[in-house]
């Protein structure tokens, strides 16, 4: 598969992902059913393109490769480490028939701590947000954190 | 009596080349940058050997078959050599009142200054009389030797949890390290597996013998980089449960095609451990890999959570509390957008590769 641009990847992930929850996930007790497929960001990094895949039952990070991406001739089930400001990372490589190859690195799975897809998608741009931030995002204390003295922009 | 490692190493007629080899590959088993080796082999060479005192309770000897069997290609001779294990009932040469002389000898000679290594669990039931060691309870020589040591490590889940002796209804009320009444208040760095995957253990030991400090450790006690991440978040099946394509019975295609074993009762999505990534027997596999899903050994009470071929099912099964970083303490429900943004960063900080974590063991 060759993709083109952000638009054609998010449709068809979650094009893909919203079939395979339809045909084999649905029945299955790991599904949380506030949530829905949502795929977000997929811009360039490098020769690949990063974004998140928030599912009910998973959310992931993605790369999809690049005419020039070097793990693209690799097989499902191989590790691979990529780098990125916020640091390292070990992603997994899957295939999918409408999708190719991929890789993945999981951010959480099951998905009940989220009530809604708000609160998934904000904690997926967090993510992304932080991986790709040049210096590593402060620490939040449990004492700020309760204070509401931080993300002061977003609630 | 003031051999430093790199002493009693030489000695045994290990190479000063296979003695940094060995340096460099404790600090990536431990997750350290490389330039970390230096410090390990300068700390080894310098510091005076610090004694274990590894004790066995009601255990079945698996923790000492892993640790003995470490991957490293060095371990068979310097782990042992290295860790000075004055005292280990399964593997030493002495027997009888000169083994328990031993024990003796280490707590007056070291006092404050040894590490003790618990194998299995002491049973209560009984005034303790299911373990009889040199005549005496096992759980008097436990707080005997716990009294003047430095830290103590409980090896395994029969020590971290209590294990199969502690499964209900626990007829000999076996009782892990943390919960034995009277026990001196030293740090206890649980170790949890059944067994611990060998190079955990002797990454654990070097750990606390290089830089004398307790490794991060997270808030049940298990070292952060080995237990920060669940079988599940780094399985090499993963994409297949992320597709949906399950092995529905033994045998099947699914099964011959790799795909994932959650619907046989994998517990991967439930259990902190490292056998995805460092796996077993050197790195060649682990249990997934050879077909069979993960039945959870490292988990508190794992013979009382069900079959090993039931299905995990409900949200509680899930264990949404479990990890030690979770927002806002136990089950947490992420309710507000503001509090999952630092969700989504907690578990972006979890997914980095340890070596790069931000609060971790490469913080000297």
């Amino acid at each position: 598969m060759i993709w083109q641009n952000s638009e054609q990847i998010r449709h068809t992930l979650e094009t893909t992902f919203n079939e395979i929850l339809d045909k084999r996930m649905r029945e299955l007790p790991v599904v949380n059913f506030a949530l829905s497929v949502q795929a977000v960001g997929f811009s360039r990094f490098g020769e690949d393109w990063l974004g998140v895949l928030i599912t009910p039952w998973f959310m992931n990070l993605m790369l999809l490769p690049g005419a020039d991406s070097t793990w693209r001739e690799q097989q499902p089930g191989i590790k691979i480490d990529k780098h990125f400001p916020y640091g390292a990372f070990e992603f997994t490589l899957g295939r999918e028939a409408q999708i190719g190859i991929y890789a993945l690195c999981s951010l959480f799975s099951p998905m009940f701590q989220f009530e809604n897809q708000a609160a998934a998608l904000a904690a997926a741009e967090s993510a992304l947000q932080g991986l790709l931030a040049e210096t590593a995002p402060r620490a939040v204390s449990r004492r700020d954190l309760l204070r509401g003295a931080i993300g002061k922009g977003n609630r | 009596m003031n051999e430093t490692f790199y002493d009693v190493m030489r000695r045994q007629g290990i190479t000063r080349r296979s003695f940094l080899k060995f340096c460099s590959l404790t600090a990536a088993s431990l997750g350290l940058s490389p330039a970390f080796a230096p410090k390990i082999a300068h700390a080894m060479e310098t510091k005076p050997r610090i004694p274990v005192l590894w004790l066995h309770g009601l255990e079945c000897t698996c923790c000492s078959e892993s640790f003995i069997r470490s991957g490293h290609p060095l371990a068979k001779d310097v782990i042992l050599s290295m860790l000075s294990l004055d005292y280990d009932d399964t593997i030493m040469a002495a027997a009888g009142h000169n083994a328990e002389a031993i024990v003796d000898e280490i707590v007056e000679k070291y006092k404050g200054n040894y590490i003790l290594a618990v194998e299995g669990n002491a049973p209560l039931g009984e005034d303790g009389m299911y373990c009889i060691i040199g005549g005496k309870p096992f759980v008097e020589q436990l707080k005997y030797a716990a009294e003047s040591c430095k830290a103590i490590i409980s090896w395994g889940s029969c020590a971290s949890w209590g294990c199969v002796q502690a499964a209900k209804p626990n007829p000999t009320r076996a009782t892990p390290t943390h919960k034995i009444p009277g026990l001196a208040d030293k740090p206890i760095i649980k170790v949890p597996g059944c067994p611990p995957i060998a190079e955990v253990m002797t990454a654990v030991v070097a750990y606390l013998l290089t830089f004398e400090k307790l490794p991060t450790l997270d808030r049940q006690g298990r070292p952060q980089m080995f237990y920060s991440q669940r079988i599940h978040d780094k399985c090499y099946r993963r994409p297949h449960f992320d597709a949906g394509q399950f092995v529905e019975h033994w045998d099947d295609e699914a099964a011959r095609q790799g795909h994932c074993l959650y619907k046989m009762g994998c517990k991967g999505p439930t259990t902190y451990n490292a056998c995805s990534t460092m796996r077993w027997n050197e790195g060649v596999s682990f249990p997934i890999q050879s077909g069979h899903g993960c039945i959870g050994c490292s988990e508190d009470g794992f013979w009382d959570k069900g079959g090993f071929y039931q299905r995990l099912t409900d949200i509680n099964d899930f264990g949404i509390e479990a990890n030690a970083d979770t927002v806002g303490g136990t089950a947490a429900t992420v309710v507000g957008v503001g509090i999952a943004a630092h969700a989504g960063l907690t578990a972006l900080n979890r997914s980095k590769k340890s070596g790069d974590k931000q609060t971790g063991a490469e913080q000297q």
